[in-house]
């Protein structure tokens, strides 16, 4: 019984905390999940250093903490996981997707696979069994769209060519980096993975597309309090079990449920019901729990800066090569003679870039790669502490990398400005002359 | 008296909505293209403007509705990063929307020429919304909202006596 009371307590006290960190942290442009992860890791920390004992805050893992509380909660947390999958989905404009072109196709390919190979095979040097250093590997994948989105608004260039590139590119490779993580905790041969995967695909993909309709016409038919809620969440923890069952990945299963959903107005209508229970409980819980993975004793060992270090770098110049020399192969579909232009140089970088931050797809690909047992129990917490590092250097040194590269584009957008309130206050110093004339 | 209303009632929900609709050109109709100043000036008096691909085809395209103007003036500052939210960022003005279709919500929740007022209701009571697109093979024929349901009620109590008992 009082096992549960501190649960509860935990529970309380992790959302609290994760807003007021979500707060703090967004006050400064910078994204608010950086806030509840840091509150998780003080929570976190103040077990792994024996001020508070493991009992009171049961949201901590690993083999000396693990009780049935800790089971729940990191049940809890995977609840998060789905939620924030499903939701990314639902809010998919697949739209963009079909306006996508080369330039970001190519990109976004390239952005994707340079630095989960870099990665990989970087890990591998390092020592690291080839699963291990997969699942680092795809971990680097995907990019955090919304803090390039946030700066390019900031600098006036998000309707811009490479704006919008960025924008399709980021919301493949959020596919990407979401379907890749299969590969890492996936087991047994290549075929029979590959079978499932194709037989996931065409159940959640391709029949559930058709007959979803049919489905939330059911759940009309119900006529019950939130029927269609309850409809829409039961068939996503359906799909969410067919895939951890396969895979390992019940984020697969949210993920696919979301996207099909997300082609009708129903599925966007149920948007604010789903955010309501996944960004008011289960998402920050998710964030706060995996905050307080992070055992700041790992630090007393080299390993984790070492592969922190190694991470955050192909993090970076991997994302800004591979998506970079994508955008530049295609010259922007300009033909061969922009191939070699400065101009197509400059746009590239801006797209590779963009393309730096990295929050919660690498997080969820993380929490996925190490329950699914892609990462061993011995390297997690060197992973945990890696990846939290990578994040934070990402988002941290994007807005100034992307100003610099934009700077051509800020002083036009300054200047034109600028002429236009010169041109302005002679029009009204005109017109009052005008006036005084009349008089 | 209240078996009057009664007997309106059910006359109403038995009603098509073809029967009721406005006519087609007293609604808010915006093309893809349009310029974002003038469907606000067209909400500063309506609830919605329903975007369409052109006044030839009028295929529906999305729909912008009254509050959906917050997401539009808000700077971009207003914004979050969270996984699940970024599209309702693109439809500010700061960040570059500029025409109606960058602002329109895509997904617009739709009823058949031939539903009734009844199936308008329960659908608006789902999904709690206020108005619905009236939709033939896709294309937007006419809108059934709150307030025209309103007014036929009203409509149909005043003029209505005992003709529609039987």
């Amino acid at each position: 019984m009082e096992s549960v009371t501190w649960l509860l307590f935990a529970l309380g006290l992790s959302l609290i905390l994760a807003k007021i960190g979500d707060s703090i942290i967004e006050r400064y442009e910078l994204p608010g999940v950086l806030g509840e992860l840091l509150m998780g890791m003080i929570l976190g920390n103040l077990v792994y250093f024996g001020i508070v004992g493991p009992q009171y805050l049961p949201i901590v893992s690993g083999e000396a903490f693990t009780t049935d509380m800790t089971v729940v909660a990191n049940f809890l947390a995977k609840l998060g996981i789905i939620f924030l999958l499903f939701l990314g989905a639902l809010d998919a404009d697949l739209e963009q997707l079909k306006k996508t072109g080369l330039t970001a196709t190519v990109s976004t390919v390239l952005g994707v696979f340079v630095p989960l190979i870099l990665g990989w095979f970087a890990l591998m040097e390092m020592g690291y069994p080839s699963r291990e250093a997969f699942a680092g590997g795809v971990l680097l994948t995907a990019t955090s769209i919304g803090l390039t989105v946030r700066v390019m608004m900031d600098l006036g260039v998000l309707k811009s060519e490479v704006g919008a590139a960025s924008l399709s590119a980021s919301v493949m490779d959020d596919f990407l980096g979401i379907a890749l993580v299969i590969f890492a905790v996936g087991t047994g041969s290549l075929i029979e993975l590959s079978v499932k995967i194709i037989a996931f695909f065409l159940i959640t993909g391709v029949i559930w597309w058709f007959l979803v309709d049919y489905y939330i016409k059911f759940a009309e038919r119900l006529h019950v309090e939130k029927g269609i809620l309850g409809a829409v969440l039961g068939m996503t923890f359906l799909f969410a079990a067919l895939a951890e069952g396969w895979f390992a990945a019940a984020i697969e299963g949210a993920f696919m449920m979301g996207l099909v959903l997300s082609k009708l107005p129903e599925g966007k209508r149920i948007m604010e019901d789903v955010k309501a229970i996944g960004y008011g409980l289960f998402i920050p819980f998710f964030f706060v729990h995996t905050g307080a993975m992070l055992n700041l004793t790992v630090f007393e060992n080299a390993n984790a800066l070492i592969l922190a270090a190694v991470l955050t770098v192909v993090a970076v110049f991997g994302k800004v090569i591979g998506r970079g020399i994508g955008a530049w192969i295609t010259a922007w579909g300009r033909g061969r003679d922009f191939l070699f232009t400065k101009k197509n140089f400059q746009m590239s970088l801006q797209m590779g870039i963009g393309s730096v931050p990295r929050t919660e797809v690498a997080l969820v690909d993380l929490m996925v790669a190490i329950h699914g047992g892609a990462i061993s129990p011995e390297h997690a917490p060197e992973f945990i502490a890696a990846t939290l590092i990578f994040i934070t250097v990402s988002v941290l040194i994007t807005p100034p990398l992307l100003k610099w590269a934009f700077r051509e584009e800020i002083e036009t957008t300054r200047a034109q400005k600028a002429s236009a309130k010169v041109e302005r206050i002679e029009n009204t110093k005109k017109r009052i002359k005008e006036l005084k004339g009349a008089q | 008296m209240a078996v009057e209303v009664e007997s309106a009632l059910e006359r109403f929900h038995s009603l098509k909505l073809t029967d009721i609709m406005p006519r087609f050109e007293t609604m808010p109709v915006v093309t893809t293209d349009s310029d974002l100043l003038n469907v606000l000036k067209i909400l500063r008096t309506r609830h919605h403007v329903w975007v369409v691909d052109s006044r030839e085809n009028m295929k529906l395209v999305g729909v912008i509705r009254y509050m959906d103007v917050i997401d539009v003036l808000l700077p971009p500052e207003a914004y979050r990063f969270k996984l699940g939210m970024t599209s309702k960022t693109m439809r500010s003005m700061l960040g570059g929307a500029t025409k109606a279709e960058d602002v329109a919500e895509r997904h617009v929740l739709t009823v058949e020429e031939d539903a009734t007022v009844l199936d308008a209701l329960m659908k608006m009571r789902k999904y709690r919304i206020q108005v619905l697109a009236v939709v033939k093979d896709g294309k937007l024929v006419g809108e059934v909202s709150l307030r025209l349901l309103i007014d036929e009620l009203l409509r149909l109590l005043r003029v209505g006596g005992t003709q529609w008992k039987a």
